[in-house]
């Protein structure tokens, strides 16, 4: 059974085509990526796959929960918006134990500091998530959606305003997460994450799906470098 | 310093006041705002000669002025805006007001473009409208065009008095609390000094007003000053940077969680929308901001009984209506807390939140109110009329906010713009308070058959406010946190 089903799925902003007739599966373990330019529909699929926002046209459903049932998406998966958004007047720890709390999860305080450990932000966890950094701010975001250890997690630029040692190690645990037999959905204008982390892309180009496969599948030739796959798909990135 | 003024810098914050504007109620919502304030101006005006037969020109006068100052007192509250964007409070709303953290240009300025910005519209929006129903039924009120103008004049005096003085307070609250605090207190003791101690005349503290007595144009001179002098004092003292001291907290989201128990599958929701109350200061300003209009609608019917000798009954039975109107402000700041975005990514729905607001809602509110009508009726002898009072404090207050609730979501500030649902509020709201105030009224004539008829529309909206309740789930489940976001459709992006 397939992870997340995209079925003929189109969206419009008024006059604006944001998503048309995308059709695409992702499988159990994969670590999929979707790639495009700015403005390319990447974050419109993200949020309807995750029940954030309905299609116009077409159906799906992601961990066999219909799109139109956000709540139960959520229920079953870790999302990372592209926005980094923890509430303002609650800190670190408290906002991951409210976390904890709306998913029942148990062992609360050994899941908190288990992941404000790792992301060494233990002598944040007291601070009002105002007052975090960017990249803190990113940080107590990645650690609310790993924080349940989800069968999938569903990332929108996750490595934003990260430092490259936090990027590291993030991409490690997401590697080590679908080694366990977990999926993930990434969506990113980052190419290297496609060399380094993806075992299956699409590339989007206004709203259109113009590129579905293996990075080997979507290669005109071995030599063909990311940028220039890139470049030949989404044409200046306009 | 350079506080040149850029008009072209006006002329875009002009447009994105509008497309938020847009953004928040749609294109018709925008334009139907300035539309009903024509027609509500219009009637009122119409009117008119039958509201004179009962009721002075001054007190008319009295009552737009305030309202007019009221209303500037509300929008100028923009050092706080201006701290809040710097501080990074408002969501994923981002404004031109941020512009200085990377350009050159400096915070005043921005800020006095941003109030000169302000000003124009809210003329736009509603001093106009207003002045235009007024002049539209002048001929037919028999009202002189030259008094329409007179009138103009001084409500556009008193809304940028109020305006200039909301400002002020705010910047000067930014940059030193207790300094506000001196400069509100010093206005207080002038409001004292007019009501209840009687030393100043109101044309003596509010020069608009103070020309109705005079028809000389110095208090219209001195009024015009003193908001340039305010106004330029506000832009003076806005803080050029804003360094927010980093907040230390131990978590107390799970023991409030235990705390909230009895509220059942909201005690999470309900610990969370506390601890945000208490930290982000606002506890303290909702809690005065219900007092403070209570204490006022006392003063005012005080003053319509005693300095008026208005023909009504101002009795307990009106005060408990009363508290369930007011509570909607209560509501509205509670909502205004925090943007919730985060909660789009997780398993929680704006009616569940909206739950936990109106429970924090009724802690917040009813021991006010019931301690407020309890004080009222001893005060006033009226302990006979006291049970009944309590029941419709109950209900209005409970079918109020419920209604505000199922209206509004967790936008009641944005939303109430919003032509449909202002009417709507409207619809559902004014009629069954105006029949509470018109049997209060007529309680001392037909006692019996006035209190049964009270006593059965307080059931009544207790009975209404269970049907609205449950459609508070379906109204707002499938909803975004995010309104502004939703409503503008910028999901575009990406």
């Amino acid at each position: 059974m397939s992870v997340i089903r995209v079925s003929h799925i189109s969206k419009n902003f008024g006059k604006v085509k944001a998503l048309v007739d995308l059709d695409f599966s992702i499988e159990k373990g994969e670590f999929f990526g979707l790639f495009g330019p700015n403005g390319s529909g990447k974050t419109t699929i993200t949020r309807i796959i995750t029940g954030q926002l309905s299609q116009d046209k077409g159906e799906g459903e992601t961990m066999g929960v219909p799109f139109t049932d956000g709540l139960g998406i959520k229920r079953k998966v870790g999302i990372v918006p592209e926005a980094e958004t923890p509430p303002t007047f609650l800190t670190a720890q408290e906002f991951l134990e409210l976390v904890c709390r709306l998913r029942d999860l148990e062992k609360v305080d050994k899941r908190v500091d288990k992941w404000l450990e790792f992301f060494e932000i233990e002598d944040k966890r007291d601070v009002l998530c105002r007052d975090l950094s960017r990249g803190q701010r990113q940080k107590v975001m990645l650690a609310s959606a790993f924080i349940h250890e989800p069968e999938l997690l569903l990332l929108d630029e996750p490595f934003i305003n990260l430092d490259p040692i936090f990027q590291k190690k993030v991409r490690e645990h997401l590697v080590d997460h679908v080694k366990s037999g977990h999926t993930i959905f990434m969506c990113s204008h980052i190419l290297e994450i496609a060399e380094k982390l993806c075992s299956r892309m699409a590339v989007i180009k206004k709203g259109k799906i113009v590129a579905l496969g293996t990075l080997d599948e979507i290669r005109t030739s071995k030599e063909e470098r990311l940028e220039d796959i890139f470049m030949r798909l989404v044409g200046s990135g306009d | 310093m350079s506080l040149d003024f850029d008009w072209h810098f006006f002329k875009t914050m002009f447009k994105e006041e509008l497309r938020l504007h847009r953004s928040f109620v749609g294109g018709m919502g925008s334009a139907f705002f300035p539309v009903m304030i024509f027609i509500f101006s219009l009637v009122l005006a119409f009117t008119s000669p039958v509201v004179l037969k009962n009721i002075s020109k001054e007190t008319i006068l009295l009552v737009l002025h305030v309202a007019a100052l009221m209303y500037g007192l509300s929008v100028g509250a923009l050092g706080m805006i201006g701290e809040q964007v710097m501080t990074r409070r408002l969501g994923q709303v981002n404004m031109l007001l941020q512009i200085s953290a990377n350009h050159p240009i400096t915070f005043r300025q921005v800020m006095a473009t941003f109030y000169v910005k302000d000003l124009v519209f809210y003329i736009f929006y509603s001093i106009l409208p207003l002045i235009a129903g007024i002049a539209v039924a002048a001929p037919f009120a028999k009202v002189p065009f030259t008094s329409v103008g007179q009138l103009g004049i001084t409500l556009f005096l008193t809304f940028l008095l109020g305006m200039s003085l909301s400002f002020l307070l705010s910047a000067l609250a930014a940059r030193s609390r207790p300094a506000a605090g001196v400069v509100g207190l010093l206005i207080v003791a002038l409001v004292v000094m007019v009501y209840p101690l009687g030393y100043l005349t109101s044309g003596q503290v509010l020069p608009t007003l103070g020309f109705w007595t005079d028809k000389s144009p110095l208090p219209l001179l001195i009024a015009a000053v003193l908001a340039v002098l305010m106004s330029a004092g506000a832009i003076l003292s806005t803080k050029e940077r804003f360094e927010s001291k980093q907040g230390v907290y131990k978590s107390m989201l799970l023991p409030m969680e235990e705390k909230f128990a009895w509220t059942g599958s909201l005690k999470l929701l309900v610990a969370k929308e506390w601890v945000e109350l208490r930290r982000s200061g606002s506890l303290g300003p909702v809690v005065t901001g219900f007092l403070g209009p209570l204490f006022a609608v006392y003063i005012i019917t005080w003053f319509f009984r005693t300095g008026m000798g208005l023909p009504l009954s101002f009795n307990v039975v009106f005060y408990g209506g009363m508290v369930g109107f007011l509570g909607v402000m209560t509501y509205s700041w509670l909502t205004n807390l925090e943007p919730n975005e985060f909660m789009n990514v997780q398993p929680a729905s704006v009616d569940q939140v909206i739950k936990a607001k109106l429970v924090l809602y009724f802690l917040l509110t009813s021991v006010v109110s019931y301690a407020y009508v309890i004080i009222i009726g001893f005060i006033d002898g009226e302990l006979n009329l006291l049970p009944l009072a309590l029941l419709i404090t109950g209900a209005t207050t409970v079918y109020v906010v419920v209604v505000t609730a199922r209206l509004t979501g967790i936008w009641t500030n944005t939303m109430l713009f919003d032509y449909r649902v202002l009417g709507k509020f409207f619809g559902a709201i004014v009629p069954p308070l105006i029949i509470v105030m018109v049997l209060s009224f007529w309680i001392k004539t037909a006692p019996m058959i006035s209190i049964v008829l009270l006593v059965v529309e307080a059931l009544g909206m207790l009975g209404a406010s269970v049907l609205v309740y449950r459609s508070v789930v379906t109204r707002w489940k499938g909803e975004h946190f995010a309104f502004a976001t939703l409503t503008a459709g910028s999901g575009a992006s990406n």
